[in-house]
């Protein structure tokens, strides 16, 4: 059957209604598929295993010394080999097996090649997070008029805490962790962001974390 | 079903379709990890800085600094506000000390010799295997005849590097291009003290200068300035001050001068003493100052009634024009406001005293505040104490003229063997008439060792490459000279750490580790620099005073490191000083007068050197913001000029920028000309520090029409009294050589634009000339 004439304008809402909605699928489909939700569950072996228990419990290196754009910024960062490289140009481990790792990041930096960590924890691409506000929150002065302040499992922080323990609300308590992985039991959903938003007297608007 | 044709390409495209849609469902690689990068990014602003205090290096006064540091890279360096005598503020070559620290040319780490001596080829070697084996057996075998060089120490490195030769036997000697022993003498002799004192120019009315370029390269410019801030300008004063500079070159002191003196050149003492004669003719000497007790009597008037202002005008050189009328009564009017007009200060040093009779005027001139009362009073001269360890240098002066002389020529004849270098060029600063390039070169069985960071003109001669590290990757402490009036130990911290690529070791580690090596471990016994400090610092805390409060030594080491240093405010120099009796008297005694060495008559003009502004006497040549940092009065850059008076510049038929040859009875150079009224007739300057032919190409890579050394003609002359090269006494002729090249200078750059123009003819004769 040839389409008459005044089937041609349904024909063509027809078409640009069948695209809006495929691409609505398409974009849910990614969405869904390809975002992992904040724990990526065990990470695969790191290439170098760099125990955070030694820098931080046993040395008091603070995060933000190696995670320098924490405080500053949205994303925290990894630190580049040549930092690494501040401390362990002198100091080669205490033990073999401390002193087999260190050589791999001195000799990746004599080779001249980035370390490729395994990543452990990540937010969707749909979601804009900026850790320098987060972190602000709960680490800024409070006055008696200011609202009480709540960490993600609804438990309320009274006055203002240090930087390494608001990470540790979202991240679990990393110092301590050999190996880091995700925080024990908590998944971080859309669900948990917007509770704690909403504790916190902090907009929901969509706009506020999606892209 | 049957396939049709349409059926076919319907679920072919619909295949591609999913297809497409499919692979973007999956994770995109690298999305799974995180990089760390090689290297720190170079222009990162983001991050934590750190901001520690350490000193200043850079120049002999070891300022207070404060040093930011981002990611381990020292970024900015600025003035410790804490730090008492420069208090926040710095120099040029302060802030330039960033690119000592990640100099390309540095010297990567230990190295020998590979090809004949000047070569300029050196091997790698390493520290653990060869360098210290080397230099151990080095001074085993030739620390009998050897001898060191380093600059004047003060401190625990001045007190370490003075025990390790005495320990080895080694002759130790202390270099600085343009010393300020005549300066210290004058100090010793005129008030009796062996550091120098500081001048409280906040509080002065009046200050008189001769020859001290103290606003630029004078021992403590930064201290100073800050000082002559609040003298012209201070919030709390009643009047703005007034200086009169006297010296035959117009310095950045001079032009920022109510009244520039320029006097012919060695006669400043004659000058000093018309005035001391004005005030004591006219009893204008400040209550309390006993004259007949400093005059030594009616003997001493008479002596001093030589210097009459009509005796000596003529002999100083101060005509109408200078004066602005009669001579006599400029000279009068002058004591009277310096006499009258207190509190005054009188400042010697510089080009006055590098004539044969420095030690004279310098004397001459400082004797004025005996008779104005300003020794030890407000607005005045500060006497300063001595450091707060005792055995530790507070006050170090070079060795003189003579010693190096005679280190000359006991290399040439072989009885020194071996030649150690720490940080200092002689080669290249000093006179030619030493010929030290020549002894080492002739030398036979020399062996010379450097510990300097960078190559210069004597490094590139050395056999053994010991590099020191740079001030801001290492300890020290300083005992300013002059202090601010009270007791001061400044403190220096690593503020990184080398970069990797560089493996620099500290001087004194290097020092401490040969002498426990030779068993000199009793003379020596610290293990390192660092825990020497350290003990020096548990000294002064168990003290109790002064300005850091602590519990314990960590805690005021700590302290130390943050503030910059420690200080006693209550621990000042001596109170209610007086002078020697007859001091006057036998100052006028001795009077004398200029001589010049070398050339003479109406052929030859006044040479009158000067430090340059920021590569001093090219210590600092091989930092290019200090290379390019215009001269504050010419505001040439890289260049070695000659300053000279237009009228000379016709007289010899030299016009701006020709190449013209300086020559003396030592040899010639080759400099810019560069013309000016504000340079006396019969004089030319020339800037110390260029003419570097080893090292950096910052330091080497101008021609020699455009960059040379003048310390290659000056004539050996010596200071009468002091021991120093006269480095201000020699005459020269000038001529043009034919050549000629753009003066690299801003001033007149631009074209001017006439007054009075409107802003349309402004631009247009500015942009297009052509049309206008």
């Amino acid at each position: 059957m040839r389409p008459t004439s005044k089937m041609i304008p349904l024909m063509v809402a027809g078409g640009v209604f069948t695209i809006i909605i495929g691409f609505v699928l398409v974009v849910l489909l990614i969405s869904w598929f390809s975002n992992p939700p904040f724990g990526l569950g065990n990470a695969s072996a790191q290439p170098v295993a760099f125990p955070h228990t030694v820098h931080v419990v046993e040395n008091n290196i603070q995060c933000e010394f190696c995670h320098r754009n924490v405080t500053k910024g949205d994303a925290a960062t990894v630190p580049a080999v040549e930092q690494c490289l501040f401390c362990h140009k002198d100091i080669s481990g205490r033990d073999g097996e401390a002193q087999t790792e260190i050589a791999k990041v001195q000799q990746y930096f004599a080779d001249e090649v980035p370390i490729d960590w395994e990543r452990v924890h990540r937010m969707p691409d749909h979601v804009r997070f900026v850790h320098e506000a987060h972190i602000r929150l709960f680490t800024s002065d409070m006055t008696a008029e200011d609202a009480p302040r709540f960490d993600i499992n609804g438990k309320q922080i009274n006055g203002p805490i240090g930087i390494a323990e608001t990470c540790t609300i979202c991240h679990g308590d990393v110092g301590s962790m050999e190996e880091v992985q995700p925080k024990d039991g908590q998944s971080l959903k859309m669900g948990t962001c917007l509770d704690c938003h909403r504790w916190n007297n902090v907009p929901t608007d969509c706009t506020i974390c999606h892209k | 079903m049957k396939l049709t044709r349409r059926h076919f390409l319907a679920w072919a495209g619909l295949s591609a379709v999913g297809a497409v849609a499919c692979e973007g469902f999956g994770i995109r690689e690298g999305e799974l990890s995180i990089q760390s990068p090689v290297n720190l990014p170079e222009d990162l602003v983001r991050g934590k800085d750190n901001w520690y205090t350490s000193l200043c290096r850079n120049c002999p006064s070891s300022e207070g600094i404060l040093v930011r540091v981002m990611e381990g890279r020292a970024k900015k360096i600025q003035g410790n506000p804490y730090y008492p005598t420069n208090q926040g503020k710095s120099h040029a070559r302060c802030e330039a000390g960033v690119q000592a620290l990640y100099h390309p040319d540095r010297i990567s780490g230990p190295m020998k010799r590979g090809g004949n001596r000047g070569s300029g080829q050196f091997d790698p070697i390493s520290w653990e295997s060869e360098a210290m084996d080397t230099l151990n057996r080095q001074l085993n075998d030739r620390g009998d005849y050897a001898a060191m060089i380093t600059k004047p120490m003060r401190g625990h490195l001045g007190m370490l590097t003075s025990r390790f030769a005495e320990a080895t036997g080694i002759r130790h000697l202390a270099f600085e291009p343009v010393d300020n022993n005549v300066y210290r003498s004058a100090v010793k002799q005129v008030y009796g003290q062996d550091v120098l004192p500081d001048f409280d120019l906040e509080n002065a009315n009046f200050i008189l200068s001769f020859g001290a370029d103290f606003l630029s390269t004078w021992i403590s410019p930064t201290r100073w300035n800050r000082g002559y801030g609040e003298f012209r300008q201070g919030e709390n004063r009643s009047e703005r001050g007034t200086l009169y500079h006297v010296d035959s070159r117009f310095s950045m002191t001079a032009a920022n001068a109510d009244k520039w003196i320029p006097v012919r050149p060695g006669w400043e003492g004659y000058l000093a003493l018309s005035i001391a004669h004005v005030i004591v003719s006219k009893n204008l000497q400040a209550s309390g100052v006993d004259v007949d007790a400093l005059l030594g009597g009616e003997t001493g008037r008479d002596i001093l009634n030589a210097f009459r202002p009509e005796a000596v005008v003529h002999l100083v050189g101060i005509t109408p024009e200078v004066a602005g009328g009669d001579p006599v009564e400029f000279i009068e009017k002058l004591a009277t406001d310096f006499a009258t007009h207190g509190p005054s200060i009188a400042i010697a040093g510089g080009s006055a005293g590098a004539h044969s009779n420095g030690l004279f005027n310098v004397m001459a001139a400082s004797v004025l505040n005996w008779l104005v009362g300003s020794v030890g009073a407000r607005g005045g001269v500060t006497l300063n104490p001595s450091g707060p360890w005792d055995g530790v240098p507070s006050s170090a002066s070079a060795s003189s003229i003579d010693e190096f002389e005679q280190l000359a020529e006991q290399i040439r004849s072989g009885e020194i063997r071996m030649l150690l270098l720490h940080n200092v060029d002689p080669v290249h600063g000093l006179p030619g008439s030493v010929r030290f390039r020549d002894a080492i070169e002739s030398a036979q069985d020399l062996y010379i060792i450097s510990f300097s960071p960078f190559i210069d003109d004597t490094t590139a001669l050395a056999d053994l490459l010991l590099p020191d590290r740079v001030y801001l990757e290492d300890w020290g402490n300083d005992i300013p000279d002059p202090a601010p009036g009270y007791q001061v130990a400044g403190f220096q911290q690593p503020v990184v750490n080398p970069l990797w690529d560089l493996d620099p070791r500290s001087f004194p580690d290097v020092l401490l580790s040969a002498a426990g090596d030779l068993g000199l471990g009793e003379q020596l016994p610290w293990s390192s620099y660092e825990g020497m400090l350290k003990e020096a610092a548990t000294a002064l805390f168990e003290e109790n005073r002064g300005s850091i409060d602590a519990g314990s030594a960590d805690e005021f080491w700590t302290a130390l490191l943050r503030r910059g240093g420690w200080w006693d405010e209550s621990a000042s120099g001596p109170s209610a000083p007086r002078p020697r009796d007859g001091l006057l008297r036998e100052i006028a005694l001795n009077a004398s007068q200029p001589t010049f060495a070398g050339f003479g008559g109406s052929g030859t003009v006044h040479l009158a050197p000067f430090s340059h502004n920021s590569i001093e006497n090219g210590e600092l040549a091989h930092l290019p913001w200090l290379q390019g940092a215009p001269d504050p009065v010419t505001t040439i850059t890289w260049q070695t000029w000659v300053e000279m008076n237009d009228a000379t510049a016709q007289r010899f038929g030299i016009r701006q920028g020709d190449v013209v040859r300086i020559e003396s009875s030592q040899g010639s150079i080759r400099a810019v000309a560069f013309l000016t009224p504000a340079a006396p007739p019969d004089v030319v300057s020339v800037p110390f520090g260029g003419g570097r032919l080893h090292g950096s190409e910052w330091a080497t890579d101008r021609p020699s029409t455009e960059s040379s050394n003048v310390n290659d003609i000056l004539e050996p002359t010596r200071v009468a009294g002091a021991g120093s090269l006269a480095w201000a006494g020699t005459r020269v002729r000038i001529s043009p050589t034919g050549e000629s090249v753009v003066v690299s200078k801003l001033e007149g750059t631009t074209r001017a634009v006439e007054v009075a123009l409107s802003p349309a003819e402004e631009i247009i004769k500015t942009i297009a000339p052509g049309n206008y």
